[in-house]
């Protein structure tokens, strides 16, 4: 514990577009992606649930995530999430912006360009 | 495990219940819950999880900020909550009883006007095998937890006009099918099936009406026993 656990306010851009990379290989359910995030991130950034919930209310409506209310593995109901095609598109898009983002945003931070 | 439950619905408090904002709670009480056994299984006791999921909740004030404020003096849509288990398994056992009831009585009407064929037991079987199925699940999901519980809207009109319409689908269906097969024998079971299923619905409110299966709970008085705990 060298480090405090990154500002949420970093990433809170990005959610949506984390949501929708987890959701591509598989439909999950709420807490089940907060677990994935969790271990992805070796416990440095945690993902809420109103926040979570928050963005699913936001995508549906907009036809990139679409859920269904299936049976858990220990019987109980959970309402699970999948992506549509309009979601794997912006998924793409997305990832390609924050490509382009990151090396732009190192440039700036650092003062240094490394192009010639 | 009811902390959760009231956990949830005491931060939902004063929020206009719609079916999205009880759908929402239901899928928070879910997953919460799922939290709860993952933390029991790596050996918390079931205090201990059920603390460690509200805490890792958080504040869930953002999220209900989200949802439409309930007008002061509105009628509030009427919920109930209802023994899930004990509501499918009831339901379950009066369809299979009206469906065989059907059955029998459309059988019995085909002998009568000589249109029974052989096949008639194959789609016997066929018939008894997929009610024993669903028996057989809703008897186990009840022997599994006979205490969850569900929180329901008392909305059944559309439920009601959903049924219905498919029903009358499948009915329309099966008549054009016997005039291009000029032969109905394949079409009864589908219509009993259809029958029986849109019978579920009034079968399932009128158990809650009766109040065996559910405990009537106007949201007010939901939050009341939030306040009481």
């Amino acid at each position: 514990m060298s480090e405090a656990p990154i500002s949420s306010d970093l990433i809170r851009g990005h959610v949506d577009t984390i949501i929708l990379g987890l959701l591509s290989s598989k439909d999950r359910y709420g807490y089940e992606l907060c677990k994935e995030v969790a271990q992805l991130s070796d416990g440095e950034y945690e993902l809420k649930e109103p926040t979570l919930y928050s963005a699913f209310r936001r995508m549906e409506p907009q036809g990139l995530i679409s859920s269904r209310w299936g049976e858990g593995s220990q019987g109980g109901r959970r309402k699970y999430y999948s992506i549509t095609d309009d979601g794997k598109r912006a998924y793409r898009q997305n990832l390609e912006d924050w490509k382009r983002a990151r090396t732009l945003i190192d440039r700036l931070v650092s003062g240094e360009s490394t192009k010639e | 495990m009811e902390a959760i439950r009231y956990y949830v619905r005491g931060a939902f408090q004063g929020v206009k219940q719609t079916p999205q904002a009880i759908e929402q709670q239901e899928e928070i009480i879910a997953d919460l819950l799922a939290k709860v056994v993952d933390l029991v299984g790596e050996g918390k006791s079931e205090e201990e999880a059920l603390g460690m999921a509200i805490a890792s909740a958080g504040d869930l004030s953002p999220l209900v900020a989200e949802f439409e404020i309930a007008e002061e003096g509105a009628a509030p849509i009427p919920t109930v909550e209802v023994y899930a288990g004990a509501l499918r398994l009831h339901a379950a056992v009066l369809v299979v009883l009206i469906g065989a009831a059907l059955m029998i009585l459309s059988t019995a009407f085909g002998a009568a006007v000589h249109m029974l064929d052989s096949s008639a037991a194959l789609i016997l079987i066929a018939s008894v095998a997929a009610a024993t199925l669903w028996l057989r699940s809703a008897y186990s999901a009840y022997t599994a937890d006979p205490d969850t519980t569900e929180f329901r809207a008392l909305t059944p009109r559309p439920s009601l006009l959903r049924t219905l319409s498919i029903w009358a689908g499948v009915c329309f269906a099966g008549l054009l099918m016997q005039f291009v097969l000029s032969d109905g024998f394949w079409v009864w079971p589908f219509w009993v099936a259809t029958t029986a299923w849109a019978l579920l619905p009034m079968v399932e409110i009128s158990l809650i009406k009766r109040g065996v299966m559910g405990v009537a709970s106007e949201p007010q008085a939901a939050n009341a026993s939030v306040n009481a705990a």
